[in-house]
C-alpha cells in the first residue's frame, strides 16, 4: 500500500464519522489548549519577572550591606543587622566559585550646587569605575563610562529623579525647587557635619561633569548617585586638609570603610549558592532574585494548575482517541477481513489505524494551536485585571503596566504541541492498532 | 492441462468444547488450469471450509493445498497477503462492498494493496467495470444500487487484477434466479476469454451446471467428483470466447469511428450556416450513442 493511498483511506475513514471524530478531536484540542496555554503563560511571565527585575537592577550581582536587611527564603524582610565589612571580606568573597567581581562602596556625603544656587545633599557612592558595567549600571543618557579617569573634571552618575526633584535654592522664600537641566553647570562639595573644619580654611567646589542614569522609573538607579574611586580620593585629601587636625585622622579612616560590598556573580543561576557561601562566611547579603521568589512562587503554582489540567485534558482525549478506535475497529471489524481477503499486508492494516489515531491526534493539535494563539492574545489584551486578583501579592510590580505580555508563544511551542498531540494519538491508538491486526479474515466470509 | 490446484488429505477440525467436528475430512482433489469447478453439496456439508482452505484464510488441521507449486497452508501472513494480490480473487455471497466507496473505489481497491498507481489503477477499474455493464454507475454507493448491480461491482473487483484463479462462494446466494443466471454467465464468460479457473460453491445443482467438474461434498468428504468437460472442450470454449470478445472490440472501434464522423459532419453543417438544424441533430445523434453504449455493455 502506497504511502498516498493510506494517507487518503485514513482520512476517508475519519470522515465516515464525522461527528464522532469531531469530539474525539475537541478533547485533543482542549488538551492542547490548556498545555500550550500553560506554557505560554509560564515563559510570559518569567520573561516579564526578568525584564521587570533588570530593570530594578542587576539580577547577577549580591550586596553585602553594612546595614543589612535580613530576608527569609520567601522574600519578606524579617530583620537587619548591622555586620563589619572591610577589605579582608573582600579577599574571601572574591576567592568564592562563580564570583566575577568585587568590589567595595564607600559612602561618601557631598552636596552639589547646580548654576551656582540650587543645592542639594546627599550620600555618594563611590567605587571604581572600571566595575561599573560588570555590575549592569544602566545606559547613560549623555557620556560614557568608558572615558579616562580626570582629577582636573571629575564626573558623577546621576539618577533621573535626582535631577528632577533634589535641589532646591535655600536661599529663596520658599526653599524653590528646581529641575536641573545636564547642561547646567554643577559644583560638588565635600562636607560632612561629624568633623570640625579648621576655621582658617574652606572646602573647595571643584566642577563637575554630570551622566544621567538612563533608566527605569523602578531602578535603584534613578534614585543614587556614583563616582569613580580614584577621582573621587583625589578630592578627599584635599578635604581631609581642610579640616580641624583633630579629626582628619578619624575622617581618612573613613575613607576606607565600606558601606557595602557588590559582588558580582557569573550567572544568575548561582546567586544562591553565592549567597549561602557569604552567609557560611558570617555575613548577610541581599540580591533582586530574593524579592522575585514569592511572585515566581505563585506563577510557578498558576502554570501547574494549568498543566494538571492539561495533562488530565489530555490524559483523557488519549483514552477517547483509544476508545473512538476500538469502536471504529468493532465497526469494520467485516471490513477489514475483506481487505485482508483482497491482499492487504497485517502491517498495512496497523499502519492505517495508527495514522488515523495520529490524525485525530494532530488535527486537535493544530486547532488547539490555532486557538491558542488567539486566547494567547485576548489573554494579553485583557488578562491584566485577571492576573492581579491571582497575584495578590504586591511583589507584581509594573507586571500590568501598559503592554505587559502574560502570554509568550515561541515558535518551537506550536512545533512541540502539534507533535505531543500527535504522538498522545499514535500512542493511544497502538493497542486498538494491534487489536485490528488480530481480525481474521474469516470475517469477511461470514454471512450474518 | 495442468493441474492448478490440487488437494491431498486435507483435514479442518474445529474444537467445540470437548467435541471435535470435523468440517473438511480427508479429502483429495485436483482442478485443471481454466476450469470452471464447482463445489456442491447441502448446508453445512463444509464446502466454504474447504473454499476457505484453499484460500488460506483457515488453517488446515492436515494436509497439503498446492497452488502454482506452491503449498498454501504452509505460507506466513504476509507470502498469504501477497499470493492473494498475485493469484486469488474472491467474490463474496452478501458483495462485502466497502459502503463508504463507490463502485470504481471499490474496484480499485484491490489494486490499491498491489500498489498499482492511480492512473492505471482508475483505467483498470473503469474498463472492469464497463465489461460488467456498469460504465453508467461508476461514481454510484453500493447503497444506491440493487442486489445484482453490487454483485457485478464485487465480480468487476475480483476480476480487476486478472487474477489466474477466482473463488466464489455461493456468490448468487442473495440474488433472485433472473439475476442469478445473468451474474452466473457474467462470472462464466468471463472465466473463459481470460482463461481463469473458477472454484464456486454452491448448494444449487442448477448453478452447479455451470462447471466443467462437479465435487460434490458431504459430510466434510467428497462422494463424488464428476468430470463434465474434457481439455479439448474448455480450451474450445475458451478460444470461441476470446474470438466474440475481439469481433466486440472491432465493434466498439467502429462504433466510436462512426460517432465520431458523424459529429465532424455535424460540425461542418454548423459552419456551413444551418446553425439550428445541425444542434437538433448534434443532440440526436449523442443520445442515439449513449443507448448504443449502454447495449453494448449489457451484452458483453
Ligand atoms: N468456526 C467454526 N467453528 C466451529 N464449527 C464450524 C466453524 N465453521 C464451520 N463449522 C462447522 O463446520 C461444518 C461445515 O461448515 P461450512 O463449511 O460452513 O458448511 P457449508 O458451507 O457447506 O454450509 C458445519 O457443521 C459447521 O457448523
Ligand atoms: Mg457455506
Amino acid at each position: 500500500m502506497k504511502m498516498i493511498d493510506m494517507l487518503k483511506l485514513g482520512l476517508r475513514n475519519l470522515g465516515r464519522r464525522k461527528a464522532r471524530t469531531a469530539l474525539t478531536v475537541m478533547g485533543v484540542v482542549i488538551g492542547t489548549i490548556s498545555i500550550v496555554i500553560m506554557i505560554s503563560i509560564g515563559i510570559g511571565m518569567n520573561e516579564n519577572y526578568t525584564k521587570q527585575v533588570m530593570q530594578l537592577g542587576s539580577l547577577n550581582t549580591i550586596t553585602v550591606g553594612k546595614y543589612q536587611d535580613v530576608i527569609d527564603s520567601d522574600g519578606n524582610y524579617v530583620d537587619y543587622k548591622e555586620q563589619q565589612i572591610n577589605d579582608a571580606l573582600i579577599e574571601q568573597i572574591k576567592a568564592l566559585d562563580h564570583v566575577k567581581v568585587v568590589s567595595g562602596v564607600v559612602e561618601g556625603n557631598v552636596q552639589l550646587t547646580a548654576r551656582g544656587k540650587y543645592q542639594s545633599n546627599m550620600s555618594l557612592y563611590v567605587m571604581d569605575k572600571s566595575t561599573f558595567e560588570d555590575f549592569d549600571f544602566p545606559p547613560l543618557a549623555n557620556g560614557s563610562y568608558n572615558e579616562e579617569v580626570n582629577f582636573k573634571k571629575p564626573t558623577i552618575f546621576v539618577g533621573p529623579n535626582i535631577l528632577k526633584y533634589y535641589f532646591y535654592n535655600p536661599k529663596s522664600r520658599n526653599y524653590d525647587q528646581y529641575e536641573v537641566q545636564p547642561t547646567d553647570p554643577v559644583t560638588l562639595t565635600i562636607q560632612n557635619w561629624e568633623y570640625q573644619q579648621d576655621p582658617k580654611k574652606k572646602a573647595r567646589k571643584y566642577p563637575v561633569n554630570m551622566y544621567v542614569f538612563d533608566c527605569d522609573e523602578n531602578s535603584e538607579y534613578n534614585y543614587n548617585t556614583y563616582m569613580d574611586k580614584s577621582e573621587y580620593e583625589r578630592l578627599y585629601h584635599e578635604y581631609l586638609k581642610t579640616l580641624n587636625v583633630k579629626d582628619r585622622k578619624k575622617a581618612e579612616k573613613k575613607m576606607r570603610e565600606y558601606n557595602n560590598i557588590k559582588v558580582c556573580v557569573d550567572n544568575v543561576k548561582y546567586i544562591d549558592e553565592v549567597q549561602e557561601k557569604i552567609k557560611e562566611l558570617g555575613f548577610y547579603s541581599s540580591s533582586l532574585t530574593q524579592y522575585t521568589k514569592s511572585s515566581q512562587e505563585t506563577s510557578k503554582m498558576l502554570q501547574m494548575v494549568l498543566g494538571g489540567v492539561g495533562a488530565v485534558a489530555m490524559l483523557v482525549s488519549a483514552i477517547s482517541i483509544a476508545n473512538t478506535m476500538v469502536m471504529s475497529i468493532y465497526e469494520r471489524t467485516k471490513e477489514i477481513g475483506v481487505m485482508k481477503v483482497l491482499g492487504c499486508y497485517v502491517r498495512d492494516v496497523k499502519r492505517l489505524f495508527l495514522f488515523e489515531a495520529a490524525m485525530i491526534g494532530l488535527i486537535g493539535g493544530i486547532i488547539g494551536i490555532i486557538i491558542s494563539y488567539i486566547m494567547s492574545f485576548f489573554i494579553n489584551k485583557f488578562g491584566g485585571k485577571l492576573f492581579e486578583a491571582i497575584m495578590s501579592t504586591g511583589s507584581l510590580w509594573g507586571m500590568t503596566g501598559e503592554g505587559a505580555k502574560f502570554s509568550i508563544i515561541p515558535l518551537w511551542l506550536p512545533v512541540a504541541a502539534a507533535g505531543f498531540a500527535m504522538l498522545v494519538g499514535v500512542v493511544s491508538g497502538f493497542a486498538p492498532a494491534n487489536k485490528a491486526t488480530k481480525i481474521s479474515a474469516i470475517e469477511a466470509m461470514r454471512n450474518e | 492441462m495442468n493441474n492448478i490446484i490440487e488437494v491431498k488429505d486435507l483435514k479442518k477440525v474445529y474444537h467445540m468444547g470437548k467435541e471435535k467436528i470435523y468440517a473438511v475430512n480427508g479429502v483429495n482433489f485436483t482442478i485443471r488450469e481454466g476450469e470452471f469447478c464447482c463445489l456442491l453439496g447441502t448446508s453445512g456439508s463444509g464446502k466454504s471450509t474447504l473454499l476457505n482452505l484453499m484460500a488460506g484464510i483457515e488453517k488446515a488441521s492436515k494436509g497439503s493445498i498446492i497452488i502454482k507449486g506452491e503449498d498454501v497452508v504452509k505460507l506466513n501472513e504476509t507470502k498469504l497477503a501477497k499470493f492473494r494480490q498475485n493469484y486469488l480473487g474472491f467474490v463474496f455471497q452478501a458483495y462485502n462492498l466497502i459502503g463508504s466507496m463507490n463502485a470504481l473505489e471499490n474496484v480499485e481497491f484491490p489494486l490499491i494493496f498491489k500498489r498499482v498507481p492511480a492512473g492505471k489503477r482508475k483505467k483498470m477499474a473503469i474498463r472492469m467495470l464497463k465489461r460488467v455493464g456498469l460504465g453508467e454507475r461508476l461514481y454510484h454507493k453500493p447503497k444506491e444500487m440493487s442486489g445484482g448491480q453490487q454483485q457485478r461491482v464485487g465480480i468487476a473487483r475480483a476480476f480487476v487484477a486478472n487474477p489466474q484463479i477466482v473463488f466464489a462462494d455461493e456468490p448468487t446466494g442473495n440474488l433472485d434466479t433472473k439475476t442469478t443466471m445473468e451474474v452466473m454467465d457474467l462470472i462464466h464468460d468471463l472465466a473463459r476469454r481470460n482463461k481463469q479457473t473458477i472454484v464456486m460453491v454452491t448448494h444449487d445443482p442448477r448453478l452447479a451446471e455451470y462447471g466443467d467438474k462437479i465435487i460434490r461434498v458431504s459430510d466434510g468428504k467428497i462422494v463424488d467428483v464428476e468430470v463434465r468437460k474434457t481439455d479439448e472442450e474448455i480450451l474450445n470454449e475458451q478460444m470461441e470466447a476470446s474470438r466474440r470478445a475481439e469481433i466486440e472490440k472491432m465493434e466498439k472501434i467502429e462504433k466510436a469511428k462512426e460517432a465520431k464522423r458523424r459529429k465532424e459532419e455535424a460540425k461542418a453543417l454548423k459552419a456551413a450556416g444551418h446553425k439550428k438544424e445541425a444542434k437538433t441533430e448534434n443532440t440526436e445523434d449523442k443520445k442515439e450513442n449513449e443507448q448504443d453504449e449502454q447495449k453494448t455493455d449489457e451484452t458483453v
